[in-house]
């Protein structure tokens, strides 16, 4: 009765559909049979969808990447359809004379830092609140906390409490230790880490706990009758189930991370100290300090290449667009 | 076809842009088509709505929604047009805004502007140019505060800004403190701030309240030590960022915490709410790098009455005296202008509303509520007999622009910069000479880069 959804039914039953589906046809050699329902599909139904992510995404884009060719700064905005276009200019600025190298650096040891940390951390969550138990719904809604609270909420409290004379430099003093710069230095950079962590890992957690539900019953069933020790049916049985979500969260943690303007903004202000001066911090002060549009949008089209690379490698990896049974 | 690839592709983009921006703009642009006529020093607005951008008053929002309803029944009363108020929170907020409505030509009719930030706004060319007929529309240059007029234009023949307010620069102090400690007036140099500061430093009380993480006091401080003592820090198509003066100027500033310890040692992480707070809590003698807008809070704190505003010292750390070609401001010219987009189609209604919040009761009774100085020369006048204010309106008076060039921004940015990459020094203990002339060398550069392209 179940007709699996990767095998195309005919929905039409046409003469035509009936004669190409029957038996006996060949296919030309060269030319690619086209699948049932590739045929006569109505693509028109695409248009306003089409025509909403020209709007929406396609236009932007062109734009970002046009102003990034020009001269654009607060004295040619104006005027800004006569800006001069000077090629790659802003290209050779922003990796020679700016701290570009040093932001890409900052912002992808700083995201993948960030990940591979909260992916531990959200895996044994999930494992941590999969089976029931009394207070287990209690933990849970812990759990979520850091997630649900505003960027800005978590970096303004953070920085309160990571100031000179702030309670984490207090508990500190009276354990005998000495706290030192939080906010700025070489520890900011740990400081962003730590913050990012902690505000990031129920994100891992979520989607690792939706890999853990989507585990059939039967599975643990059977690996109890197995006699698997919680090790063993962890590694063996469990783990693979999580590798989908998992490696999802990691991919979409990571660009998250990369992308994260909130917290080093709120946390450290503009300009930033050089230790956190992360892409989206280096693009906003081009763009908003210096009003060196052009620049910025340059900066901004590197770090749209930097973000578009593991994207594309976990899209080829997964191949979202194609299902076991052929194309869809 | 004549038209190069490029200029077409944008030109395409471009044409798309408008057609998005006019769409989601669509509402609240302007509704009057033609210009109003002026006729008889009138201004008829019926039926018109005029567009106002104002800098959000964050202490006072109820207040500041009162004072808009107040004004727009004015401003109805004497046109019959109804304004439309929107706010911004911060420079970059504006910046924004005045990006989207140059490029679609459509937006506020008026601008409130921070005074700094006027050079940059008037680099965009999207403001009136003001000439006699505009001023006389405004009731003449007269009827302003002269100095307030210092950074409205690059020259007196091309002027964009009309002050609205002025907020200079004064230092509070602790009238008890410095009595216990023997000091009978504040300090009229820095070497003498300093030394007195020291005085006031016993166990958890300090001289000197600073906010060293703040992202606007600390250029303040370095711009107005340097100008003392002849840098003005742009000084024709120069930088001076790496001149001695300069250098001094951060030394001084750092000194305080570094080698003369007369601040608290947390203040490396304090912004300037923060400084305020622990001169209101008595545990600081000097509050410098204050306006009259602090009075609510002393007012309501520990020190109320016990406190009193002057002057910042006006003579270069190391000087007795200011040397020839300085020049002894006390403060930055600060405060917010007025500016009216050119793309406006309804500049008279435009001129008429900003008439009217520069007239002498309307400044009044904003000091009132906001506790921001009146740009009207009358209204000025009045309040010097007010002895609180009285330092305050004549350090407005000996306040000196910032240099007026697109690229004070980046400077600004640069100043506040080295203050930023050397707080993990300040916290340390001390600020070595080779890394603070490195920090200016590197600063310098990019200022230079910044001054160059406002020169082409």
């Amino acid at each position: 009765m179940a007709s699996s959804v990767t095998e195309p039914r005919p929905s039409d039953s046409s003469p035509v559909a009936r004669a190409a589906a029957g038996p006996g046809e060949t296919t030309p050699p060269g030319k690619r049979r086209k699948g049932l329902s590739e045929r006569n599909r109505p693509l028109w139904l695409l248009i306003p969808g089409g025509l909403l992510m020209t709007i929406v995404i396609l236009v932007p884009l062109a734009m970002g990447i046009w102003m990034s060719l020009i001269d654009l700064d607060q004295y040619t905005l104006r005027r800004w359809v006569s800006a001069e276009f000077i090629g790659i200019k802003n290209y050779i600025e922003a990796a020679v004379s700016s701290d570009l190298l040093r932001s890409i650096w900052l912002s992808v040891s700083f995201a993948v830092i960030s990940t591979a940390v909260t992916v531990p951390l959200g895996v044994a969550a999930a494992v941590v609140t999969q089976n029931a138990y009394r207070g287990r719904a209690l933990v849970r809604s812990v759990f979520l906390i850091p997630y649900v609270l505003p960027s800005f909420v978590v970096a303004s409290v953070w920085r309160t409490m990571l100031q000179p004379d702030g309670i984490v430099n207090v508990t500190l003093n009276n354990l005998g230790m000495d706290g030192g710069l939080w906010l700025n230095g070489p520890n900011s950079y740990w400081t962003l880490v730590w913050v990012e962590i902690w505000a990031a890992w129920p994100f891992i957690y979520l989607l690792a706990l939706s890999g853990l539900q989507a585990v059939d019953h039967e599975v643990h069933e059977a690996s109890a009758l197995d006699g698997a020790l919680w090790w063993n049916k962890l590694r063996y049985v469990i783990f693979p189930y999580l590798k989908g979500p998992v490696s999802l969260a990691f991919l979409l943690a990571t660009l998250n991370h990369i992308n994260n303007f909130t917290l080093p903004y709120v946390l450290f202000g503009a300009p930033a100290p050089s230790d956190v001066n992360v892409l989206p911090i280096l693009v906003y002060v081009t763009s908003f300090q210096s009003f060196r549009f052009g620049l910025s949008a340059a900066m901004a089209v590197v770090s749209l290449i930097l973000i578009a690379i593991p994207l594309f490698i976990y899209l080829r990896a997964v191949r979202l667009d194609v299902h076991e049974g052929g194309k869809k | 076809m004549g038209m190069s690839k490029p200029r077409r592709l944008g030109t395409i983009a471009a044409a798309a842009i408008s057609v998005l921006m006019l769409a989601a703009c669509g509402g609240s642009g302007g509704t009057g088509g033609t210009t109003s006529g002026a006729s008889g020093g009138k201004v008829d607005g019926t039926g018109k709505t005029l567009n106002v951008l104002m800098n959000v008053t964050a202490q006072y929002p109820q207040e500041q929604q009162a004072w808009f309803k107040e004004m727009g029944a004015k401003f109805k009363a004497e046109t019959g047009a109804d304004i439309q108020w929107e706010t911004f929170a911060s420079a970059n907020d504006e910046m924004t805004r005045i990006q989207t409505s140059v490029v679609s030509g459509q937006g506020p009719d008026v601008y409130g502007l921070g005074t700094t930030f006027t050079p940059t706004a008037y680099s965009t060319g999207a403001f009136v140019k003001l000439g006699d007929n505009e001023w006389n529309q405004l009731g003449g240059k007269d009827k302003f505060v002269p100095a307030a007029l210092g950074i409205s234009g690059p020259d007196e023949g091309n002027q964009i800004g009309i002050p609205f307010v002025s907020r200079p620069f004064v230092m509070a102090y602790n009238t008890e403190l410095l009595a216990a400690a023997g000091i009978e007036k504040p300090a009229t140099t820095w070497d003498e701030f300093t030394e007195q500061a020291k005085k006031l430093t016993t166990g958890d009380q300090y001289g000197v309240a600073v906010a060293y993480k703040d992202n606007f006091d600390p250029w303040k401080y370095i711009w107005g030590m340097s100008i003392q003592a002849g840098n003005p820090i742009i000084d024709g198509s120069k930088v001076r960022l790496d001149d001695p003066i300069t250098k001094k100027a951060y030394e001084t500033y750092f000194g305080w915490v570094t080698k003369d310890k007369v601040v608290d040692p947390s203040s490396v992480g304090w912004a300037n709410p923060q400084a305020l707070a622990a001169f209101a809590a008595g545990k600081a003698a000097y509050f410098p790098m204050t306006s009259p807008l602090s009075i609510p809070a002393l007012d309501a704190s520990a020190v109320k009455g016990k406190y009193k505003y002057a002057l910042m010292p006006t003579v270069p750390p190391g000087e007795t005296s200011n040397p020839s070609g300085a020049k002894p401001a006390t403060s930055i010219l600060s405060g917010d202008n007025l500016v009216v987009a050119d793309y406006s189609k309804q500049k008279d209604l435009a001129f008429a509303f900003v008439k009217m919040i520069t007239d002498k009761d309307v400044q009044l009774n904003y000091f009132k509520v906001f506790g921001q100085l009146p740009a009207n020369q009358e209204a000025a006048k009045e309040l010097a007999t007010n002895e609180v204010i009285a330092p305050a309106l004549e350090s407005g008076a000996k306040s000196v622009a910032t240099p007026f060039s697109g690229a004070w921004g980046d400077v600004q940015l640069s100043l506040t910069n080295v203050v930023v990459q050397s707080i993990p020094d300040l916290s340390s203990g001390a600020v070595s000479g080779s890394n603070l002339s490195q920090r200016l060398k590197d600063e310098q550069a990019k200022s230079q880069t910044a001054l160059d392209r406002a020169k082409k």
